[in-house]
């Protein structure tokens, strides 16, 4: 009998509370109902899906609700790139205007032995780190090449190479994380108006004696540059190029000509006769990484 | 004075002395996950101390009219099918009851919420499906209910809700003082094995030895509260 009962009153209770539960939960769910305009959940759906943040936004879905509330450009999704957009503005009903695949160049070409004045220095590793200590390298401009780039990138397009931080440009979507963790703010992007692009890569702001002290490459202000190409201008002791201005890379052969040091190079895919021209050299071969023996160092999350 | 020592009692001893995860090592998952960053780890602290009240008590509201040994509905549905001797004990259906309770509840919550104050949905709402079930909120609803077996001692919606706060709050505490560390670890050279779970496990190992210097302060507090209050 007391058995009997409290089987039937445990399965009476649970019985209740689900139906309860379940009406409680249901009438709620319609009141409590919130509307979500169609666009974002399109524009959700358009979009990658990364959230890199290389928009300015927190992630996608903030991205998403500022263009469906109008006022944002459709064209800030960086690796989405040009089909991204497009489909933004059909969305929102808006025309889109051709865009350029923005990309990270670092304004810096000094590999190691090129840097003078260059002390050991035994502290963190991160750029962040030396960049406090004084005297680590005698270019206080320069990249330092202790990698939070490469730390800070999710696609794997950035490493060290001799000590210089190096962009590789197929894996590059322009998300703008490493420009975000360079300490030094010597990565810019950089509009990809062609396959291959012009870039000054050096940020040294002083003027020559000082440059040529610190720096085998690094630009020294000679002003050779600007008065043989109008796209460009000086900063400083520093040229820079305007990449509104920018139309080819032909417009700046005059100047790349004149210049006395090795600090404008071109930067992105190279052109087929160039490949050919090299193919008769001896270049080291490319390491693949050997999936099967390298340890899988990506971070846990929890 | 008796009522408010006891108090003071459970609500330190949940907050520092048996701090929940420090101490009986629950709600670990939240702890190691989400203690990234200081502002997120408070975020998370804050929706536990809340949902781990409406827990605590509406799981003492049907521990003490439903469940317990004795309690009141049961034993009137006996007396009403003419039962006279032997009592009804649902204590079995305690922990199915609890998860579904929680998980109705924060269900109910996270809507209401999201409907009436979406800022608030923004920065919480996101974590409050995260610990419908966390074990840390599990575990202060046994607790209760084991201060709801002995029918001489029973415990009141007062004190269930101490502790829940309590814990709650030590709960808190703990995740923010994690996330604070992580990120200055962030800084440092941490040797490749360790990096990741490792060093947040070492670290939490050091900071359960370093809340076991509570051990004690309850007996401390409550000689002190009661010259103070005498």
């Amino acid at each position: 009998m007391l058995n009997t009962v409290t089987m039937l009153l445990a399965a009476g209770v649970l019985g209740l509370l689900a139906v309860v539960v379940a009406c409680v939960l249901g009438w709620a769910n319609r009141t409590f109902h919130v509307k979500v305009d169609p666009k974002v959940l399109a524009i959700l759906e358009a979009l990658p899906g990364a959230n890199c943040g290389g928009c300015g936004f927190v992630g996608c879905g903030e991205y998403a609700e500022a263009v469906a509330a109008g006022g944002t450009d459709v064209t800030l999704c960086a690796p989405g790139g040009q089909s991204c957009a497009g489909q933004l503005a059909e969305i929102m009903g808006v025309a889109v205007e051709q865009t350029f695949p923005y990309r990270a160049v670092v304004h810096c070409a000094a590999r190691t032995d090129q840097r003078l004045g260059r002390t050991d220095y035994l502290g963190e590793p991160t750029c962040v780190a030396a960049n406090l200590v004084a005297g680590v390298q005698g270019c206080t401009y320069g990249c330092l090449g202790l990698g939070d780039c490469v730390a800070a990138c999710p696609y794997d397009a950035i490493h060290i190479v001799d000590g210089l931080a190096t962009v590789d440009y197929d894996k590059c979507v322009g998300c703008k994380a490493c420009a975000r963790a360079c300490p030094r703010n010597i990565i810019t992007m950089v509009p990809f108006k062609a396959e291959r692009m012009l870039v000054v890569a050096c940020s040294n702001k002083d003027f020559g004696p000082q440059v040529k002290a610190v720096c085998e490459v690094g630009c020294i202000g000679c002003k050779a540059c600007s008065k043989h190409a109008e796209a460009m201008k000086m900063e400083g002791h520093l040229s820079v190029i305007d990449y509104d201005a920018y139309e080819s890379e032909d417009q700046f052969a005059k100047a790349l000509e004149k210049c006395p040091r090795e600090s404008m190079i071109f930067v992105g895919k190279p052109r087929p006769e160039h490949l050919a021209a090299v193919a008769a050299e001896e270049l080291p071969e490319r390491i693949e990484a050997d999936f099967k023996t390298t340890v899988d160092d990506t971070e846990w999350r929890g | 004075m008796e009522t408010l020592i006891t108090l003071v009692q459970i609500g330190i001893g949940a907050a520092l002395i048996n701090n929940f995860v420090l101490y009986y090592f629950v709600g670990i998952c939240p702890f190691l996950g989400v203690s990234r960053r200081i502002d997120m780890a408070f975020g998370m602290g804050c929706a536990v101390t809340f949902v781990i009240s409406i827990a605590a008590a509406l799981s003492w509201t049907f521990t003490y009219f439903i469940l317990r040994p004795g309690a009141p509905l049961p034993a009137w549905v006996w007396e009403t099918v003419g039962g006279t001797s032997g009592n009804v004990d649902l204590s079995v259906l305690s922990y199915i009851m609890y998860i579904f309770v929680i998980a109705g509840s924060v269900q109910f919550v996270e809507m209401y919420v999201r409907k009436f104050f979406p800022a608030l949905y923004k920065s919480f709402g996101v974590f409050l499906p995260l610990i419908t079930t966390n074990c840390a909120i599990l575990f202060a609803c046994l607790e209760i209910m084991k201060h709801l077996q002995d029918p001489t001692r029973l415990w009141g919606l007062h004190e269930a809700l101490t502790l829940a706060v309590g814990g709650g709050l030590g709960f808190t505490l703990a995740i923010v003082l994690m996330a604070g560390i992580r990120e200055e670890l962030d800084m440092c050279d941490v040797p490749k094995p360790l990096r990741g779970p490792g060093i947040a496990l070492i670290v939490a190992g050091i900071m359960a030895m370093a809340f076991m210097g509570f051990a004690g302060v309850d007996r401390g507090i409550e000689a002190a509260l009661s010259t103070l209050l005498k």
